[in-house]
């Protein structure tokens, strides 16, 4: 008697609809032999599913944590240099066409200009932060609360941008926008100083 | 927390996605188990699970905006687990040590009675008969899913599924007397 193949097993246990797989059901109702490896082949895998849950040995979370934070400082550089020279063009278009039409002589200008050195400050600064790589480097808990809290409070000045980005055209936004980069000067300029010089208290 | 229930689950997917640090990690610690666990059963080493539960995990943040709630949260970050894990074998082309085995002493008598446990002869397999045992028939992949996860075929899947449990079955000291 030619017995059953594991293939041919495991396709029967899988309830397969394979070609061969009736005669294969058939043959299983007769032979001892074929239904006692059916069997075992259920345990074994139900035994495999009992197999206990294995765990890390140590949190992988700070690790994690880091490497998204380090991804989502770079979009801001992303952000900062794409979006923000976006933003600059935009505004100075916006500007140039509000001082068109006021006649020269008009203080906008003045405001684009100091707009796109705040942006350059901003950058640099950037740039700063990323060479620095705090994230590899051993640093203390009070450290890491303050950098946490200028980076949540960056993130937040980031969406106020974007959300004053869009409303571009409306009247008053470009000292909206030139306040909202100086605040978010100020405050990388906090967390340069914090993974730095260690800082421990920073106003903001 | 386990993987089938998050507390608040709506609310903490909801913080997450705007990139609250706490839902993400809370996302992390409900699911980091299962997630090792399925990295360590298809790699061969701890380092190497480990990798992938951080790549994991980073692909979450970065993507969990797109995350539609079309299935489970469990189903889709466990989507990305097995996609990092098999990845992570292309990589570095383990050798399969079964097949090593069949090559050196192709009748291992001395296997009939062994009788290894389970878990041992689980990490006996070859990288890719373990990768598909584990996929198939403890995390219920179907071989269309494991065949395209692979970049291989259906019946390379069948195969090798078939060729792990008769090392299995001959390891344990299953085989059915003759």
């Amino acid at each position: 008697m030619t017995h059953l193949t594991m293939e041919e097993l495991v396709a029967l246990r899988d309830g397969g609809s394979e070609p061969g797989s009736a005669a294969a059901q058939t043959h299983i109702e007769e032979c001892a032999r074929c239904s006692a490896e059916l069997e075992r082949l259920h345990q074994r895998v139900a035994r495999l599913r009992a197999l206990p849950t294995l765990r890390p040995s140590r949190d992988l979370w700070p690790r994690v944590d880091a490497a998204r934070r380090r991804d989502r400082r770079r979009g801001r550089v992303r952000w900062a240099g794409l979006g923000g020279l976006a933003l600059a063009a935009s505004l100075a278009g916006v500007l140039a066409v509000g001082s068109f039409g006021e006649g020269a002589g008009a203080p906008v200008p003045a405001l684009a200009g100091e707009l796109t050195a705040v942006q350059q400050r901003s950058q640099t600064l950037e740039a700063m932060l990323t060479a620095y790589d705090p994230d590899a480097r051993v640093t203390d808990g009070n450290t890491v609360r303050v950098a946490q809290a200028l980076e949540e409070r960056i993130a937040e000045v980031d969406q106020q941008l974007q959300v004053t980005e869009l409303r571009a055209d409306e009247p008053a936004q470009d000292a909206v926008l030139l306040d909202l980069w100086r605040e978010r000067v100020g405050l990388l300029d906090a967390l340069v100083d914090v993974h730095v010089t260690r800082a421990s208290h920073v106003d903001f | 927390m386990d993987p089938s229930y998050v507390a608040d689950a709506d609310a903490v997917l909801a913080r997450a996605r705007s990139g609250d640090a706490a839902a993400l990690e809370a996302l992390f610690r409900a699911f980091e188990a299962p997630v090792y666990n399925l990295a360590r059963r298809i790699c061969r080493t701890t380092e190497d699970a480990e990798d992938v539960v951080q790549e994991t995990f980073f692909e979450v943040c970065r993507s969990i905006r797109n995350y539609r709630g079309d299935g489970s949260i469990w189903g889709w970050i466990r989507s990305i687990t097995a996609s990092k894990a098999l990845m992570r074998l292309r990589r570095n082309k383990y050798r399969d040590t079964d097949e090593l085995d069949d090559q050196v002493t192709p009748m291992r008598r001395e296997d009939t009675g062994l009788r290894m446990d389970l878990e041992a002869a689980l990490e006996r397999l070859g990288e890719t008969s373990r990768a598909v045992v584990w996929l198939h028939d403890v995390e219920g992949y179907t071989h269309e899913e494991i065949a395209g996860m692979m970049g291989k075929t259906v019946s390379f899947s069948k195969s090798q599924l078939a060729r792990a449990h008769a090392r299995l079955r001959r390891w344990l000291g299953e085989e059915v007397p003759a």
